[in-house]
């Protein structure tokens, strides 16, 4: 019996030993649990803001002129666009409340952007919970340090815009690798690389991202001579042209007009567009 | 005569006695009373081990105690040594009580609404002192005491303990085994996260298949066609409620039919067709104050040690899975341990019939069984038929088990296998666990892991490679692709493609995964 008591007080003194040393370190372990927790919740947002976000804001979050504003910019953390608006709240509340309900009418203020920004908690009627759309605010203000630092690149003194038509100015040749660059930059791939063909609003480039199972390329050299075709292309570089320039004249069903954006004759260099064109007949 | 007269008897004794001797005689009163019986002088002789006076004092607080008069003054020595027992229904007993404990430390941070119960999860981890170590210590308990109930019923088999007159005692502890066992399934659901969800979603369906009542049933616990916020109340109410008071109840009838037929003797101890439990002589008799009560004590301090042991120094943590989504099925997503050869018997064909009316014959079976088996002999070489029975029923449920886990039987396309081992859906998994620093940015491929820059990239492709090895025969020519880049400050993106070629046609799978510098997922 002796033998029992002893090591039972043993037992009992080594339990309360090791809870103090746990007591020790509860406030260190609680504080990793939370940064910890808020890490995998810039994972979770990330993930969703891909399927749900970058369609209209771009991969980067830098906009993507005619569909949605930048929210990776400078502006939105420093307070400048804050000022413009009239929010005296926190960056923070400001992006939880646009993502969750959303905008209740297309902003007067910006004409760039017709469509207005939808709802996406379903506290107030849209497709995500409310823990959801918090992954997302955490996704989006972990943009705050680097877009702070960032300087806003202006368009060089002799930018010459492209313009709208098909034939004039004519032109140079293309660089391929500098075009797949361009369309990480007009947020072109949003629409045009996204792997689920359910959601992107636009054809798929890709022969796998694509219903008809055609890359971009094929459709381009064949498309224009088709029957139904009703735009002015008469080749494969007219018709990549006049699909970038003249968004509406002719769009492939099911597609509708009026969700790819018109500016890009005012926003591309001649330079720019033989770049993209030339990149967009090398998808396979 | 006065309304009212207040006596302090101490003052009286201070007066005849002195000081010394009225307070000593004080205490010593005080003492016996809370001990029911004991006094101080007795209490220093039991320390000092010393045999007890005839007739023994020592069984005074079983008559006049509360908690003593539910415990025997004595027992046979020959129950008291760990054979035959293994101390399982005590340990068992004590993690109802230990549940309950840590359970009531739950509740006070946790709100049964699929709205908030997750968030509530996450404070209790991140905000509350030692609300970790309470989660693990319950969640532990439950998965200890469910393997603790099932060796408890294997030892009372083995040893014929459940056979005349104790055939009831054994009925009631089937139904406390699946008390048990409910009890682990519904707390299960109550984190709310996609481990919580898919399976107590398995474990409903199977409901569903039971004939006749099987949608009503389902019904009636799920609360709606799908497990919401009616579900989530009725499993946690269940949980915390009904299954407990239930259990306490029967803890009680089982525990009274143990008291009154008497702990069974080893089965060599006594010759066949005789129960000499309850006649126990004088010189084997080993008394509960103290030998018996030091004997339980040790053993809760230790199982107490041992657990607190496992879910800090030991590492053992209670998985907390991501938030519950019903858009989202995991790949693999299987039962709790204790109902995977349910499972398992679910693949072999019939699900109204594996899942629901073989298993039901079966416990059925388990419930009724010392009355069917009748034979008087409790000694192994005369059982050698029912002892063959259980072992062979231990082979066929580790093989059920087996059979219910991802492991076999399980056709998904090996490019998703190969993915998921790497980033699974239900655990952290390799690639997430592997540090920040260690995933450098660029283009990486599976064969290629010999060249990687850093240790940790080795081995997630070199995993990968293998995995893209072992399904060579379905995936020709396969082709492991990696992509890592920086998408934000201290966030990573790795986007993984399998390629390969099918008839022919060029085939690829992609799945992306985001890391966070802080994730810390390898803690």
């Amino acid at each position: 019996m002796i033998t029992r008591v002893a090591l039972g007080t043993v037992f009992m003194v080594a339990t309360l030993m090791i809870v103090s040393f746990t007591a020790i370190d509860e406030p260190a372990r609680m504080a990793q649990f939370e940064s910890g927790y808020h890490g995998r919740s810039v994972e979770a947002g990330a993930a969703l803001y891909a399927n749900n976000c970058a369609t209209c804001h771009g991969p980067d979050g830098k906009g993507i002129a005619g569909r949605a504003p930048a929210i990776n910019a400078a502006d939105l953390y420093n307070g400048t666009r804050f000022k413009e608006i009239g929010w005296s709240g926190t960056t923070h509340d400001y992006v939880h409340g646009a993502i969750a309900g959303g905008r209740p009418r297309a902003s007067a203020a910006f004409a760039d952007y017709p469509q207005r920004m939808p709802t996406w908690s379903r506290e107030f009627g849209g497709p995500l919970r409310p823990d959801q759309v918090n992954n997302i605010v955490d996704f989006v203000m972990n943009w705050e340090e680097t877009a702070l630092l960032e300087v806003v690149a202006e368009k060089p003194s002799d930018f010459v815009a492209v313009g709208l038509d098909l034939k004039d100015p004519v032109l140079p040749k293309g660089d391929v690798a500098h075009g797949e660059k361009l369309t990480q930059t007009y947020g072109c791939v949003a629409c045009h690389m996204n792997p689920d063909m359910n959601v992107a609003p636009g054809p798929g480039w890709p022969a796998k991202y694509y219903s008809g199972g055609v890359s971009i390329a094929e459709r381009a050299a064949t498309r224009f001579t088709a029957a139904d075709y009703t735009g002015n292309a008469t080749s494969a570089e007219e018709y990549l042209r006049e699909s970038i320039l003249q968004t509406n004249v002719y769009v492939v069903p099911p597609y509708v007009a009026n969700i790819m954006p018109k500016i890009y004759g005012e926003q591309m260099a001649a330079q720019d567009l033989a770049d993209v064109i030339a990149y967009l007949q090398t998808i396979k | 005569m006065a309304l009212f007269k207040l006596h302090v008897p101490i003052l009286d004794d201070i007066k005849t006695k002195g000081w010394r001797s009225a307070l000593v005689a004080t205490v010593d009163q005080t003492v016996e009373r809370i001990t029911a019986g004991i006094n101080i002088g007795e209490i220093r002789s039991i320390l000092r081990g010393e045999a007890p006076r005839r007739p023994n004092p020592r069984v005074k607080p079983h008559a006049d105690g509360f908690w003593m008069h539910m415990r025997p003054t004595f027992f046979h020595e020959q129950v008291m040594s760990l054979y035959p027992t293994f101390r399982l229904g005590w340990l068992t007993t004590y993690m109802l009580v230990f549940e309950t404990i840590t359970g009531l430390f739950l509740m006070l941070w946790y709100t049964p609404s699929p709205d908030i119960a997750y968030t509530n999860m996450l404070s209790l981890l991140s905000n509350v002192p030692f609300g970790l170590f309470m989660r693990d210590l319950h969640r532990l308990g439950a998965e200890l005491m469910v393997m603790l109930v099932l060796l408890h019923m294997l030892r009372t088999f083995v040893t014929g303990s459940y056979k005349k007159p104790r055939q009831f005692t054994w009925f009631t502890g089937g139904v406390l085994l699946l008390l048990t066992l409910f009890l682990s399934f519904s707390g299960y659901l109550l984190p709310w996260d996609q481990l919580a969800l898919w399976a107590v979603t398995i474990g409903a369906s199977m409901a569903e298949a039971t004939p006749v009542v099987g949608r009503e049933v389902n019904l009636l616990v799920r609360g709606g066609a799908d497990i919401g916020a009616n579900g989530l109340l009725r499993f946690y109410l269940l949980h915390v409620f009904a299954l407990p008071l239930i259990a306490f109840i029967f803890v009680g009838v089982h525990y009274y039919k143990v008291i009154i037929h008497g702990h069974s003797l080893p089965p060599g101890a006594e010759k066949v067709g005789e129960d000499t439990a309850r006649k126990v002589p004088m010189e084997r008799r080993l008394y509960f104050l103290p030998d018996v009560m030091t004997r339980e004590l040790f053993w809760t301090v230790g199982w107490l040690a041992l657990m607190v042991f496992m879910v800090t120094w030991g590492g053992w943590h209670a998985p907390l899975e991501p938030h519950a989504d019903s858009q989202i099925t995991p790949l693999h997503t299987t039962a709790p341990w204790y109902f995977l050869w349910l499972q398992g018997m679910l693949k072999l064909g019939d699900k109204v019939f594996f899942g629901v009316i073989l298993p039901g014959i079966l416990s059925g079976l388990l419930f009724v069984m010392p009355y069917l088996e009748v034979g008087p002999s409790r000694r192994y070489a005369d059982r050698r038929i029912g002892l063959s029975i259980a072992a062979l029923t231990i082979v066929i449920m580790s093989v059920l088990t087996f059979m219910g886990t991802p492991y076999y039987g399980v056709s998904s396309s090996p490019d998703q296998e190969v993915l998921t081992t790497l980033a699974p859906q239900t655990h952290p998994g390799l690639l997430r666990g592997t540090a920040y620093d260690e995933l450098p940015v660029g283009e990486w491929v599976a064969s290629g892991w010999n060249n990687a820059p850093s240790q940790g990239l080795q081995a997630v492709l070199q995993l990968y490679n293998q995995e893209i090895e072992r399904y060579a025969d379905q995936l020709v020519n396969a082709k492991g692709k990696m992509s890592i880049t920086e998408i934000q400050a201290g966030l990573k993106q790795v986007t993984m493609q399998v390629e390969w070629e099918n008839n022919g046609a060029h085939a690829s799978e992609p799945l992306t995964v985001y890391l966070h510098r802080d994730s810390a997922y390898e803690h």
